[in-house]
């Protein structure tokens, strides 16, 4: 099978590349830069220079493919234009259907985020409940329009899935700084965390292992004009350190943050931002999301797809092994 | 005496509507939801009975039709429904210079914002004066106060709630009927509307709010039975402002308002098809 994967060089693309490569599948990685290239080396993948902002050049990338996952996507919580959002990952992702379209691709799995169904109660969210609150990410925002489109060409017939994953940890090349690997490292070796008080906020958190099968899973039995939450476990932010805490026999400390002080620092620091030009960490609208439950069920996948969830403890102690073997490398 | 009332809210798919109705839900308050056919109203019916212990009754009914109005009080006669709570919430809104605006679309506005208003209004005033104290809670908008280039029709129906609310107020009064009139300013209901506020000027981007936000406002305007809501402090505020200012002075500012307010915006190359009148803006 011929496969092409836009994005391959970001965190869960190039997960997913190994994943199809070491399936014996033909993988061809859509990479803009040189500078990822050697996180793609295995004799089953090809490197495309490309950009989904280039329509031509992924109508070259996609000839002969039979398959496409498109996982490319600004996901950084805060960019310097914030218009970088939508041109990626809107007009991206019209782009490669467009092209799709053009070379007769057989099936399409697009990679979406629960952020599109947005903070919960204290039940998980499926994919069918209504957003309970407006759109405050851009991030988000983007992503919920083109969950739009791919539906739109899904009704011309095109066979797409969408998957949602949530929050993604485990083994993997991470691009930015807030990302939940590097909140671990951090409680890890520099033993703390903050968290959003009073600690009982929840968050799924999902294994990057697990998300990359649901992405294959969701190619093979996935139904087209479908959207399935790629989920994880479900937990506070307390108990999710108090259990690395135990499996890593650190002693690190879990700081509960008071809303009000990260606000008056996510303030300081877009003045910061204004003044020297360093950007900021996270803004005030990242915070809302964390003081709020993010919670979501995989049942809908797990039915239909056959989508399984790590165990918490193995899941967690890879992620140590990892974290571990990168600061030894 | 009947054991169970409800609350009736229009337009509660999307939007302030379902934000009113999960807030409704949150209060212990059983729903009678009425909105367009689609899935959306079922998904919140089953999201609602899933999380809270209410009852939901869904209505899918177009309210821009002959005789909806009716159709949906006669379902709720049938059922055996006592409604104490009456939102007309259901509305459409319309950013455009008229010329450009459809008279179908005109039509079709006037029709929903007017007409199933006072319609829907008048079918229940006599279940309300049974089920008192009662409420109704009408939704006006800020643009009543102004006189918007590229929102007149909009802003006139809305003026039109507003005068037909106050002056209700005082009739049914005496029956144990409170009504009141919500004002809001721009609300980030829809994408479309969402993308237009973020794509205009800080001040629109300050004044505007989450409909998560004002709906618990809302709420607590209409039980307190006051008589014209208006949820954010800085819209008060600006009220209170452009109350005291010169004639000359608020057109000079009102068209300087609306230069900013464009449907086609910055977002609209991302969106699926480009906006035409009529998927425009379904605000509150």
């Amino acid at each position: 099978m011929k496969i092409l994967i836009t994005g391959a060089s970001g965190y869960l693309g190039n997960k997913l590349a190994h994943s199809l490569a070491n399936k014996g599948n033909q993988v061809s990685a859509l990479v803009r830069s040189p500078s990822a290239d050697k996180f793609l080396s295995h004799p089953n993948i090809h490197i495309v220079r490309g950009d989904v902002l280039e329509k031509e050049s992924i109508v070259t990338a996609m000839k002969a493919c039979d398959q496409v996952y498109h996982v490319a996507a600004t996901v950084a919580p805060w960019i310097k234009d914030s218009n970088d959002y939508y041109k990626v990952n809107v007009d991206g992702t019209r782009n490669v259907l467009d092209a799709a379209v053009q070379t007769g691709i057989e099936k399409m799995v697009v990679t979406s985020t629960c952020g599109v169904l947005g903070p919960s109660l204290n039940e998980p969210l499926s994919e069918n409940d209504p957003r309970l609150t407006a759109f405050k990410m851009d991030y988000e925002l983007s992503k919920k329009m083109a969950e739009d489109i791919v539906f739109q060409y899904t009704r011309q017939g095109m066979k797409i899935v969408i998957v949602s994953p949530a929050k993604i940890y485990g083994p993997g090349n991470v691009s930015h700084s807030l990302t939940a690997n590097a909140v671990i490292d951090e409680f890890i070796y520099q033993r703390k965390v903050f968290i959003p008080a009073p600690g009982t906020y929840k968050a799924c958190f999902c294994y990057i292992d697990d998300v990359v099968n649901g992405h294959v899973l969701a190619m093979e039995k996935g139904r087209s004009g479908e959207k399935y939450i790629l989920g994880g476990i479900n937990l506070s932010y307390q108990e999710f350190f108090e259990e690395i805490r135990q499996l890593s026999s650190c002693r690190g400390r879990i700081i509960h943050a008071s809303r009000n002080v990260l606000r008056a620092w996510a303030v300081f620091q877009w003045l910061n931002y204004k003044v020297t030009g360093t950007p900021p960490r996270f803004t005030l609208n990242a915070l809302d999301i964390v003081w709020s439950n993010y919670i979501f069920n995989s049942e809908k996948a797990c039915r239909e797809l056959g989508y399984t969830i790590t165990s918490l403890p193995e899941a967690i102690n890879q992620t140590i092994h990892f974290l571990k073997n990168q600061k030894h490398a | 005496m009947p054991d169970k009332f409800y609350t009736l809210i229009t337009g509660a798919s999307e939007g302030f509507g379902k934000a009113l109705a999960l807030e409704c839900a949150r209060r212990n308050m059983n729903l009678v939801l009425v909105a367009l056919q689609g899935p959306e109203l079922s998904f919140l019916e089953q999201f609602i009975k899933r999380n809270y212990s209410v009852d939901v009754v869904c209505i899918e009914k177009d309210l821009c039709r002959d005789d909806a109005c009716c159709g949906v009080f006669c379902l709720v006669k049938k059922l055996g429904l006592q409604v104490n709570m009456l939102v007309n919430n259901a509305g459409l809104g319309s950013t455009v210079c008229f010329q450009d605006g459809s008279p179908l679309f005109y039509e079709k506005q006037i029709k929903l914002n007017v007409l199933a208003t006072t319609v829907m209004t008048r079918h229940f005033l006599e279940m309300l004066k049974q089920n008192s104290p009662s409420h109704i809670l009408n939704v006006g908008s800020m643009a009543s106060f102004f006189c918007l280039p590229k929102k007149m029709v909009y802003a006139a129906t809305k003026s039109f709630v507003y005068t037909f609310s106050r002056a209700l107020r005082q009739e049914v009064k005496k029956d144990g009927v409170s009504v009141s009139v919500l004002c809001p300013g721009g609300m980030n209901t829809n994408l479309s509307l969402t993308l237009m506020i973020k794509s205009s000027n800080y001040f629109t981007r300050l004044t505007a709010m989450n409909p998560e936000s004002a709906a618990p406002i809302a709420l607590d305007g209409l039980l307190n039975k006051k008589e014209v809501i208006i949820p954010g402090r800085l819209n008060n505020c600006l009220l209170v402002v452009y109350k005291l200012l010169p004639g000359r002075v608020k057109t000079l500012l009102m068209r300087r308002a609306m230069k900013e307010l464009n449907v086609e915006n910055r977002f609209s190359q991302y969106l699926p098809q480009p906006l035409t009148i009529l998927r425009c803006a379904q605000v509150a």
